[in-house]
């Protein structure tokens, strides 16, 4: 069996007391694109550096196909693993094609000169990279976007089989981060390993062939996109709250950072919506921290779609269906153990009057403005009319912002000793 | 083997049709470099050995060398002519360019490795170093013994300096270039404290002398001078040359050098080690001469490009070429008085200098604002 490709044993990187990396194992093949994520100071620079070898790890190894890589000869190591920096100054005024051909070094004699063939090379490379016209042009003088892709070619210049990317599309707009991860994408299927670091994790969830999290220098998760960006796995490494959904478009996954709570849990409130017509007061109340809980919904309802990928438990019954007896039984201990139930403004119809049957069982029933005597609300029967009449005799009549103003108020006198 | 060959083979249309090309660029400066410029120095050469209190036809020294080297008949200049080049003027001359070059030389190298367009051999605290071994040549009054007394002292100041150096800055096992540069001012910091302290307890005369060496003169310079020098000086420049890809490496930034499978720290070592024995050997021929180290890796990176394959050569001839012409010029301005060489480079430098840092901050005011 041949030897892994690149491979970390035990991997310990530390400065004084402070341990970088500790203690990790990783092993990648080529082929791989691996995006390495996690927050500010979980060591993901270091980890590049080190597998790089251009830092003697503290304890463990990284092995290239079996050999130890600090012990390999410098310049036969840089014909193997190329390294792509964060670092974009340079005070000196190369010219671009002077800092490509920079690439070619560990390939060239001691007092070699580049030859007509590596020109060549750095000229499909900047071309590739889509910068044909500018090989004369100030490196220090271009974009920092501009030189991220510079030395990108670069590194494609120096022609190795393993690629290291510091944060490639850091200064990019989002065509040339496109480009520089579908290259990646590209470099890794011709049989190269590329492992980057990436900030933004849907970016990575979408280009990268598996994931490595890190969190304090070790791994937290490593697997494929789907295994590793999962909300409950991310929410405690970045210590935010994270929502985790496909993409409508591309199916790959997005994730999204849900405002901080706002103390106000403990606070339950049941939306009897439809139609869409609690969406706007879902997305308030749940940035506002309470407890939530929906329907009855149908199916494919805009309402129904927004509670599923906020994980707020609701009841739904299939799309243009009929609200059954049964039905309003099952969900009746949402509206009873609710401190509020809200009920939105939706047009009632035949399959919804079910609806207004589960409001009249509130234990605090608020109505959405417009009330019963205010009369935009639609009904199709008079049955209809009548129940939501009956619903509203025991409640309150509230607009929108009366409603946020006082849950609040209910959250701060909760939140006073 | 990469993909996308069709926009490849559009894209060298488009670099062959108008957009400027590698080649070319690098063709002209080759020419500035390696043609024009020993042109210019040669013709300056002959131009300062014939301009003084005696004045020689600028033709004498060609007259002079030539049939030496077994070319031609020509008539040959007379004897006064003879002396008056080959024992006053043709030495000077040398040592001038012998200085310039390496000074120049030195600043390249520096700027390079500390990616700093303000780096000079000043940064390490060598001129310094040399100057303290030249205080305590003259006061302990070993000068008044031997004519080598203050360049093997001045020597052993600048190594001491750099030796100072190595030992404060790889303390960690790495050479940290700010560290570095943060090390050579205390240094020199030091070191001038030191001198300053030596001189107050000397004599009057003492002090005249040393304050006479500062200003850096190339007057009596024999050809004694040049031949304890040249042996160092030519040596470490070709030296220093050799590493000329190298030092391009180093202003991508010691991370990127080190990928790209460069030694990183020894070759670091080594360049700071030739530089401090150049740069001290330099100052114990004519005293400390400022701005030639500044000014001149300046002027050539924008003549001839930051490749210092192209950059080192350019900047020793050039180098020499400015130094020639620094000390020609403080003969010819108020003969019969010389004004000493290193007033002069001072006088050109300062302003150089302080443009250059207007247009540095206008640059970075263009790029925040």
């Amino acid at each position: 069996m041949s030897p892994v490709f690149l491979q970390a044993k035990s991997l310990t990187w530390s400065v004084g007391n402070a341990r970088i990396v500790e203690r990790l194992d990783l092993s990648i093949e080529r082929g791989e694109l691996v995006g390495v994520i996690g927050p500010n100071g979980a060591g993901k620079t270091t980890l590049l550096r080190l597998l790089a070898g251009l830092l003697v790890p503290t304890e463990g190894e990284v092995l290239l196909e079996g050999r130890h890589i600090n012990g390999m000869e410098s310049r036969s190591r840089a014909r193997r693993i190329s390294f792509m920096t964060q670092d974009l100054s340079q005070v000196f005024p190369f010219t671009v094609m002077e800092i490509l051909l920079m690439g070619r070094y560990p390939h060239l004699g001691r007092f070699q000169k580049e030859g007509a063939e590596d020109l060549a090379r750095a000229r499909r490379m900047l071309s590739y990279v889509g910068l044909s016209a500018i090989e004369e042009r100030g490196f220090s003088a271009l974009s920092s976007g501009e030189r991220q892709l510079v030395l990108f070619a670069k590194a494609l210049v120096q022609d190795t089989d393993a690629l290291l990317l510091d944060e490639p599309s850091s200064n990019l707009d989002i065509h040339h981060q496109d480009r520089i991860f579908s290259m990646a994408q590209e470099l890794a299927r011709e049989g190269r390993a590329v492992v980057t670091s990436v900030h933004n994790l849907s970016v990575a969830a979408q280009y990268c062939s598996r994931l490595v999290l890190l969190e304090k220098g070790r791994i937290a998760a490593d697997g494929r996109p789907e295994q590793v960006l999962q909300s409950e796995i991310l929410d405690g490494v970045y210590g935010i709250r994270t929502m985790v959904s496909p993409s409508l478009a591309t199916g790959s996954l997005t994730v999204t950072v849900v405002p901080r709570d706002r103390g106000a849990a403990g606070i339950r409130v049941h939306l009897i919506g439809g139609a869409g017509s609690a969406v706007n007061l879902t997305r308030e109340l749940y940035r506002m921290g309470c407890v939530l809980t929906g329907g009855i919904a149908h199916e494919y309802d805009s309402d129904e779609k927004l509670w599923k990928s906020l994980g707020v438990r609701c009841a739904a019954v299939g799309a243009f269906s009929r609200i059954t007896e049964e039905q309003i039984r099952e969900s009746t201990p949402f509206v009873e153990q609710a401190d509020m139930t809200i009920l939105c403004s939706f047009p009632v119809g035949s399959g919804n009057l079910g609806n207004l049957r589960l409001a009249s069982l509130a234990r605090r029933l608020v109505v959405l403005r417009p009330g019963p005597e205010e009369m935009p609300r639609t009904f199709l029967s008079q049955e209809g009319k009548e129940l939501f009449e009956q619903a509203c005799a025991g409640a309150q009549l509230l607009d929108h912002d009366a409603i946020l103003s006082d849950l609040e108020q209910a959250r701060d006198k909760a939140a006073a000793p | 083997m990469y993909p996308f060959r069709r926009r490849i083979a559009r894209s060298q249309v488009d670099t062959i049709r108008g957009v400027p090309h590698h080649d070319a660029a690098v063709n002209k400066r080759h020419l500035l470099a390696f043609t024009l410029l020993p042109l210019l120095l040669a013709a300056a050469v002959l131009v300062a050995v014939g301009v003084g209190a005696v004045p020689v036809s600028p033709t004498a020294l060609v007259r002079l060398l030539l049939p030496k080297l077994g070319i031609g008949s020509l008539p040959v200049p007379a004897e006064r002519d003879v002396t008056i080049l080959l024992l006053l003027r043709f030495p000077r001359v040398v040592a001038a360019m012998l200085v310039g070059s390496s000074l120049a030389v030195c600043g390249v190298v520096m700027q390079g490795l500390f990616r700093n367009p303000m780096a000079s051999p000043e940064i390490l605290g060598l001129s310094a170093g040399g100057s303290l071994g030249a205080v305590v040549a003259i006061t302990t009054g070993i000068a008044a013994g031997s004519l080598f007394a203050v360049p093997i002292l001045t020597i052993a100041g600048a190594m001491l300096s750099a030796v100072c150096i190595s030992l404060l800055s790889s303390s960690r096992g790495t050479t940290s270039l700010l560290y570095i540069v943060i090390a050579g001012m205390a240094l020199s910091s030091l070191f001038s404290g030191l001198t300053s302290a030596l001189l107050l307890f000397s004599r009057e005369y003492q002090v005249s002398q040393f304050v006479f060496w500062t200003m850096g003169g190339l007057d009596g310079r024999s050809w004694q001078h040049i031949l304890y020098s040249a042996p160092v000086l030519v040596p470490g420049m070709v030296a220093l040359s050799l590493f000329a890809r190298e030092l391009n490496l180093f202003t991508l930034g010691e991370e990127q050098a080190m990928s790209l499978g460069m030694h990183v720290e020894t070759i670091k070592r080594v360049l700071l080690a030739i530089a401090a024995v150049v740069t001290g050997v330099a100052i114990a021929v004519c005293g400390p001469i400022g701005f030639v180290g500044l000014l001149i890796p300046h002027l050539f990176r924008f003549l001839v490009g930051p490749d210092h394959r192209v950059l080192l050569p350019a900047s020793a001839l050039g180098g020499a070429l400015f130094l020639v012409l620094c000390d020609l010029l403080g003969r010819a301005l108020l003969p019969p008085l010389e004004i000493r060489v290193g007033i002069i480079t001072a006088i050109l430098g300062s302003p150089y200098l302080l443009s250059l840092i207007i247009r540095i901050q206008r640059r970075n005011a263009v790029r925040t604002g």
